[in-house]
């Protein structure tokens, strides 16, 4: 894939490779080059990134309970 | 004590080294099952019943894959037999690339405060669009992209190849991106 022939959509298809997969592939430096040069595409990767970082931070929580619970349905308390 | 260590005692039987295996692991298998189940009970009972699968075979676990990768695959089991229940309807399945990547999605990002996640809107709005999301992407999105597992290691946790992996998280991304900009456009 050369760097002039990028188009937007191709981004979007192919983002799941720029995010941190393959990284140096020819593929992923025209993207990277693409999403460097492009708005719309920065703010899609932005974006996707966003999304990301909030689902990774989320945080469910733990409680005493839930480990006893366990323990208890595993009779190793 | 090394892992390895503590998986041999525990395959004699060993409580002590049996309770450290869960200790270790019940925070991430219980966050992984409510990201996958969006429930606390459910997410509870997958917990659970991942750790009862775990005490049952753990002499047949062979070591050939990392401890966490084999919870993996049996919370996986777990977490869709427990989505099999629910009602097909409640989910969507992202498979229409031409819709997925349909120029009209092409929102202008720049109106819609992404950059700030502690935005109460946006929370929800994120929130309202993973639980639409159909499990058997959610879960790769969620090994992948939340857990930061490779596309490698989930393939083999999931059993599809590492191009289904990656078709089903770009598909995955694409429609969370696409229910976000839907829900600013309104």
């Amino acid at each position: 894939m050369k760097f002039e022939n990028v188009q937007c959509k191709d981004v979007m298809v192919y983002i799941c490779e720029n995010l941190k997969e393959d990284i140096d592939s020819e593929r992923c430096r025209a993207i990277r080059h693409h999403i460097e040069t492009c708005g719309s595409c920065s703010d899609y990767s932005a974006s996707i990134e966003c999304i990301i970082n909030w689902y990774r931070d989320y945080d469910p929580g733990f409680s005493e309970q839930l480990h006893t619970n366990l323990l208890k349905k595993l009779d190793l308390e | 004590m090394s892992e390895e260590k503590l998986i041999e005692l525990a395959k004699t039987g060993d409580r002590d080294a049996l309770r450290d295996l869960v200790k270790k692991y019940e925070k991430t298998l219980y966050s992984f099952a409510f990201k996958i189940c969006r429930n606390r009970e459910k997410a509870e009972n997958v917990m659970q019943e991942t750790f009862l699968s775990m005490l049952k075979s753990l002499k047949g676990f062979d070591g050939n894959s990392k401890l966490s990768t084999w919870l993996y695959r049996i919370s996986v089991n777990h977490c869709l037999m427990s989505a099999r229940k629910a009602k097909k309807d409640m989910f969507v399945e992202p498979d229409d690339d031409e819709e997925l990547f349909s120029e009209r999605h092409a929102a202008d990002w720049s109106t819609i405060p992404y950059k700030s996640v502690e935005n109460q809107e946006l929370r929800e709005i994120l929130d309202r669009s993973i639980a639409k999301l159909a499990p058997e992407y959610r879960i790769v999105f969620t090994l992948r992209d939340v857990q930061q597992l490779s596309t490698e290691e989930t393939a083999g946790i999931t059993g599809l190849s590492v191009p289904a992996v990656k078709s089903r998280l770009h598909r995955a991304r694409a429609f969370l991106r696409n229910e976000i900009s839907k829900e600013f456009q309104r």
